[in-house]
């Protein structure tokens, strides 16, 4: 197209600028623009009858409108091969805009060229424009029936293609074709007088050029055997009789003819090859018909004998370097078997790299927008309605998704937000490879707002068009989507009240609600210390309905949606399957396990709150929760102890500190129970949740929402030790178990000592010694203990294991500390080691672990 | 409704510290002097039923049973703007209504003669709560009705109700100024007997450390009755706040105080308030309070509501400490600060257990409007606290030493015989002082008392 310009305004430079290129071009070949139309469908309709059957089906597949009719149209006479590009340019043609934007740089370029041959151009120019004013279908008829030499002569039916192989012939146009009925009889080249070689030579280059066969310039056999540039290429014998000086400048212009046959080569050998390059292929088109207009106004010349080699040689000048631009661009493509975004990526980074050529880059601009339209459409559907409309499976993101969601298992949520859309790397044209990340999202939003059972309206209409000058179509996604992230976090965080949900799940899976997690535990106590066999779900429920409608978690609207389960595994086993991510969950044969190992609670969620509070999230919030709960658990039961050991007051003095020993490694394991709870909720849940908040405050995207809220659980079980990595958890399990067993025993042995101490008291004081020795000896009888066991023997075989247990679990923090300093487990040491109470014995036990 | 707590009001100072507690409360739950929830007040997040029930009529009633001797407090309380608040059948009000005359013994007696009036009332609240978690006392250990007839509920509280706890907020007489009270030693000493034996915890509350705060820190001349409840009031409201605004930890009463109380026996626990007024007069200001300056502040003896603590270089040191931080408060601020104080050793602990500062940080009510951006009180267990008793036992061997002032004991029938009674207190808070000072030693938990104490009796 821009090279027609360059010869339209040598022609016509009076013309108004604003006027279309198409009008002009076909004023330019002097049609009436009443009718045209159906001119140049009958003018096209004539080639395959004048050249090659073969050649029916390629105008077919390059214009739809090559219709029926051209082909009724057979009887027309008209011969100019060149006019059926004419038509594929109307019937596909219909903005001019990317002509109007080429126009400036050509016109530039030959201004200074042009000057010297201003003369000469204004005449050729009053004959252009006499042409087009004087000229009917008839004169124009009669111009191209002069050309009486032309291939119209040979006949219909002996076509063969002898010197090309079939399979570099299947889809073109017209490749040299050796018709062998053209055996019109030529003069002898070398007898004729110069200026006559010229003309025929012209004549047979303007041929040569659309690619017909002629007997001077005759294209050489192609090298099946070539690669890389040369398949695309083909030379030409010149006529040995020729002038040397034409046979000098023939040589100079039949490249354009070998880069316009391999632009036609690859334009058939792409076509339906998806979306891309058919819209490639058609702007392609476009620059074919213009170079055919540029043939056709040269011939034009040479009938009025006005052309000369010099002069053609100038005026191709400008469409060869273009020509070869395209061409050399077209060929790596096709050898590097590009498609769709590749394709983009390609010509885009042509672009660039075209900087000091204007012309060639302005060409490839156009034909970048124009061939990124099918995918910019595409684009504009997913972005703005979440829909995919891909056929050739060339767009950037893919959806998996096979069945609904609604009929999906319940970890639906999880894969969802991961898996359902996903980006097609290979893909992404290079321009957008920034966005990609934000072009999937816009649409994955829309996608679940709509799954919410909401419209999406978008609030302004948007045209998205690629413009490699511009970067409109970035803020065109930008907008997009910002609009979807606000939308579905409206849709989220205000609709359906996520951080209510989240504030919930914290209230009672972290046991935030305190009042309510031990009015629970007082309610389902008994239940709960059964072996989970035993256990009666239902039972746990409506026990847990009750708390929640008696506690004052009754004015929390998602109360409904806290249930009871009772997981076939204990913690420990949870966590590591968590943190291996195992899909199958096979139960274990179950072990010896308490209600109160198995029990959690759950969080009913619904879409689209369960695409952040996932089955992933809610095992973590439970993996928290039932750390919490055994913890609280032993809490209690210390408390339980506390105040039955409260009793002692009443002892006597000198009894009581035969007790002492007992209530020190209970404060002992208060104070370390306590503090792990305080660590964990207070240091560890509280400021991470703050900090969520915090961040939730400024988010911009549910994917954001999705991360703040994994990092949050992954910091809190991080620093909670429910880590697979560290064992601390186990230990941590450890020292609530002997702590447990420690309240048993003293609950068992209460009732004695309790009698012992109280009925020494009715009696005289004076014996106490004795009432000492009978309460030492009391639970010894009558409990199922070792029956050498005395009570503060047993109290300090407590003692030493727990004692033990703490330690080692304090030293394993602070060596682990050592290697890691980020993590706050040191905190957890601190904290029960305030007084540095421990010290001693850990410092102790590093020695001998050293010695030992 | 889980966890509530019955108030028991005894006697004049009982009364009026219970009725600035009530009023107190009610500001911080929304509730009116006359028991209707306030509008703006309905969407609270706060648990009102631990200390309050709602009637037919969804009004808000205090769990509080007001009991005296004599009218005149009470009287008081039902002229009030609050006097539609109380169940008028939760008043106990003796019938001739002359009071104790300041004689513990006459207090005891009168408790023993109304014990099933007062115990019906008891029972009757008892059996209104779901799941009763304990008693709250106010009393003052000097006078009659308080001390006397709140030792006889004591005992007969902890007797009937064994699995409930007891806590008692118990004022200690102002040591600074002559007593009109002659017979305040034995009084002291006689109740003290019994809040050792009977009580789970005592919140000890010293006039001394009030009035002096009152001078010299809030720079009141002559402090009246109710500025220094109005102290009161704000300890025992902010140190049941974990209470009635549940997070975490410490949400019952047993969780609040198992863990400050190592051994039965020390469970007198005196409380820290910062800021206390003059602070914010110094209006100087400058940075922001955060939560290092209120535990560091908390850790100062001119803060503390007890008057017993001695400088830092003295071997009492603090058994376990709980800061219960009210305002804005970065939660990540505090093991930075409880590191700062580990550090500095800030506070001396016990060497013969595991002891930490816990830190609480409840939210606060949103309806009473502080100053101060950042308050705290601290409870702590210290062993300090002796010497408040072992001043009330030097003060009582002063005048059991003369047998001063004792006729008025014979003439109730405890004390008809002998005196033993009083001896035996006696020993009991001597004891209790002993294991107070053994508490500071590496070997209290193989401490015995010395058996000379039990001999002297």
């Amino acid at each position: 197209m821009y090279a027609l310009l360059v010869f339209v305004e040598r022609y016509s430079e009076c013309k108004p600028v604003s006027e279309s290129s198409s009008s002009t071009s076909l004023s330019a070949m002097g049609l009436p623009h009443g009718n045209k139309t159906s001119d140049v469908n009958s003018a096209a309709g004539s080639v395959p009858t004048t050249l090659a059957i073969a050649s029916t089906s390629t105008i077919l597949t390059t214009s739809q409108n090559v219709s029926g009719s051209t082909r009724l149209s057979l009887t027309q006479s008209q011969d100019f091969p060149t006019s059926t590009p004419v038509n594929c340019k109307k019937a596909t043609e219909s903005d001019t805009t990317p002509v109007v934007f080429v126009r400036r740089g050509p016109m530039d370029r030959n201004r200074g060229a042009g000057k010297d041959e201003r003369n000469d151009l204004s005449v050729i120019k009053e004959r252009v424009l006499n042409a087009v004013s004087d000229q009917s279908l008839s004169g124009y008829r009669s111009v191209t029936n002069k050309t009486g030499n032309s291939p119209k002569s040979m006949p219909n039916d002996l076509v063969t293609l002898t010197d090309v192989p079939d399979e570099y012939r299947t889809h073109l146009l017209w490749e040299y074709y050796k018709v062998d009925g053209d055996k019109v009889p030529r003069a002898e080249i070398a007898a004729m007088p110069l200026l006559s070689q010229e003309s025929m030579l012209l004549d047979e280059l303007l041929h040569c050029l659309t690619g017909i066969r002629e007997s001077l310039l005759v294209p050489q056999k192609p090298i099946i055997s070539a690669v890389g540039l040369a398949k695309y290429d083909t030379d030409f014998d010149i006529h040995t009789h020729l002038d040397r000086s034409l046979t000098h400048q023939v040589r100079e212009i039949l490249p354009l003819a070998s880069y316009f046959m391999g632009v036609q080569k690859i334009i058939a050998a792409t076509d339906g090859l998806g979306q891309v390059m058919n819209s490639l292929n058609e702007a392609l088109q476009e620059l074919t018909h213009d170079f055919y207009l540029i043939i056709v106004q040269a011939e034009q010349e040479l009938r009025h004998n006005r052309l000369t080699l010099q002069k053609l040689l100038y005026y191709l000048q400008p469409t060869m370097w273009v020509m070869h631009e395209v061409w050399s661009s077209l060929v790596i493509i096709q050898l590097s078997d590009s498609r769709d975004a590749e394709v983009l990526t390609y010509l885009h980074e042509r672009i660039k790299r075209l900087e000091g050529n204007k012309d060639a880059q302005q060409l490839i601009i156009g034909l970048v927008r124009k061939a990124a339209k099918p995918y910019m459409r595409m684009l504009q559907m997913w972005i703005q309605k979440g829909v995919i409309v891909d056929r050739h499976r060339e767009f950037l993101v893919v959806d998996n998704e096979v069945i609904h969601r609604d009929e999906l298992p319940e970890h639906y949520s999880d894969d969802y937000w991961e898996r359902r859309y996903t980006l097609r790397d290979e893909q992404i044209p290079s321009f957008l490879a920034k966005y990609s990340d934000k072009i999937l999202r816009t649409g994955k939003y829309l996608n679940v707002i709509r799954q919410c059972g909401k419209r999406v309206m978008p609030t302004q209409e948007m045209n998205l068009e690629f413009d490699p000058t511009s970067e409109r179509h970035v803020s065109v996604i930008n907008d997009a989507y910002y609009f979807a992230a606000r939308m579905l976090l409206d849709v989220l965080l205000t609709e359906n009240d996520l951080m209510g949900h989240l504030q919930s799940v914290k209230r009672y899976l972290l046991l935030n609600q305190g009042d309510f997690t031990m009015q629970f535990m007082d309610a389902c106590e008994d239940e709960l210390t059964k072996n989970v066999d035993h256990v009666l779900p239902m039972t746990l429920e409506n026990l847990l309905g009750l708390t929640l409608r008696i506690s004052s978690a009754r004015n929390d609207p998602y109360k409904d949606d806290l249930h009871c389960e009772l997981l076939p595994y204990d913690l420990v086993t949870q966590m590591s399957k968590i943190m291996k991510k195992e899909e199958n969950w096979q139960a274990q044969p179950r072990l010896d396990l308490s209600g109160l190992e198995c029990f959690a609670f759950t969080y009913e969620v619904k879409w689209p709150c369960s695409l952040v509070l996932n089955h992933i999230s809610i095992s973590k919030y439970q993996m928290l929760f039932r750390q919490l709960f055994y913890c609280k658990h032993v809490e209690r039961q210390l408390c339980k102890i506390w105040k039955e050991n409260s009793i002692a007051r009443q002892f006597e003095p000198q009894a009581a500190s035969l007790y002492r020993a007992a209530f020190t490694l209970r404060q002992r394991m208060m104070n370390a129970i306590q503090n792990l709870e305080y660590y964990m909720m207070i240091e560890i849940i509280e400021p991470n949740w703050h900090i969520f908040i915090e961040k939730m405050k400024t988010v911009e995207n549910v994917d954001n929402v999705l991360r703040l809220h994994q990092d949050f659980l992954d910091s809190c079980l991080k620093n909670c030790m429910l880590t697979e990595s560290s064992h601390l958890n186990r230990s941590i399990f450890k020292l609530c178990k002997i702590c447990l067993k420690y309240c048993e025993f003293i609950q068992i042995t209460q009732r004695y000592f309790q009698d012992a101490e109280l009925r020494s008291m009715v009696r005289d004081s004076a014996d106490s010694s004795e009432s000492e020795q009978e309460s030492l000896h009391c639970p010894q009888i009558e409990t199922p203990l070792d029956p050498t066991d005395t009570f503060s023997e047993r109290v300090r075989r407590f003692d030493l294991e727990f004692t033990q247990l703490l330690i080692s679990f304090l030293k394993q923090i602070n060596s682990m500390a050592k290697k890691n300093t980020a993590d706050c487990f040191m905190n957890l040491v601190h904290r029960i080691n305030f007084n540095a109470f421990y010290t001693d014995q850990m410092d102790k036990m590093c020695v001998e672990d050293a010695i030992g | 409704m889980p966890s509530e707590i019955i108030t028991l009001q005894l006697g004049q100072c009982g009364n009026q510290i219970g009725f600035e507690f009530w009023k107190r409360l009610c500001l911080e739950h929304g509730i009116s002097p006359d028991g209707v929830l306030e509008d703006f007040a309905t969407d609270g997040q706060d648990r009102k039923d631990v200390f309050f029930y709602q009637a037919d009529d969804n009004h808000y009633i205090p769990r509080a049973v007001l009991i005296d001797l004599e009218p005149r407090v009470i009287n008081n309380i039902m002229t009030s703007p609050y006097s539609k608040l109380y169940n008028q059948e939760n008043v106990f009000l003796s019938k001739h209504g002359g009071g104790a005359g300041n004689n513990w013994a006459s207090g005891f007696s009168q408790g023993e003669k109304v014990q099933e009036e007062v115990f019906d009332i008891l029972d009757r609240e008892a059996d209104g709560s779901d799941s009763l978690e304990g008693f709250v006392l106010c009393h003052s250990i000097a006078g009659g009705t308080g001390s006397g007839m709140g030792s006889y509920v004591l005992e007969r509280l902890s007797e009937r109700f064994p699995k409930k706890l007891i806590q008692t907020y118990s004022v200690f007489p102002n040591q600074d100024e002559i007593s009109d009270v002659v017979v305040q030693p034995y009084n002291s000493i006689l109740t003290l007997k019994r809040l050792t034996k009977c009580a789970d915890s005592v919140v000890v509350l010293d006039n001394t450390a009030l009035n002096r705060i009152a001078t010299e820190r809030l720079h009141i001349q002559t402090p009246t009755f109710t500025q220094i409840n109005n102290l009161v009031s704000t300890i025992m409201s902010l140190s049941t706040t974990t209470l009635r605004y549940p997070s975490y930890m410490n949400n019952n009463l047993i969780g609040l105080t198992a863990s400050l109380i190592p051994t039965p026996q020390l469970h007198f626990l005196m409380t820290g308030y910062t800021p206390l007024m003059s602070d914010c007069e110094t209006k100087t200001s400058v940075r922001k309070t955060t939560v290092l300056d209120v535990m560091r502040r908390l850790l100062q003896p001119k803060n503390m509501m007890v008057s017993a603590l001695t400088d830092k270089q003295s071997r009492q040191c603090f058994v376990s400490i709980l800061n219960i931080i009210q305002g804005e408060v970065d939660p990540s601020q505090v093991h930075k600060s409880l590191q700062r104080i580990r550090e500095r050793k800030l506070a001396n602990f016990i060497p013969w257990g595991p002891a930490s500062i816990q830190v609480a940080l409840p939210r606060s009510s949103p309806y009473v409007q502080s100053a101060h951006k950042v308050s705290g009180l601290m409870m702590a267990n210290h062993t300090g606290i002796s010497s408040l008793f072992k001043r009330a036992l030097a003060q009582y061997d002063k005048l059991r030493k003369r047998n001063a002032f004792l006729d008025n004991f014979r003439r109730e029938s405890m004390f008809q015989d002998d005196l033993t009674e009083l001896d035996i207190a006696r020993d009991t808070v001597d004891c209790l002082v002993q294991e107070y000072e053994a508490a500071t030693q590496i070997d209290y938990p193989q401490w015995s008392p010395a058996v000379e104490a039990s001999k002297a009796g």
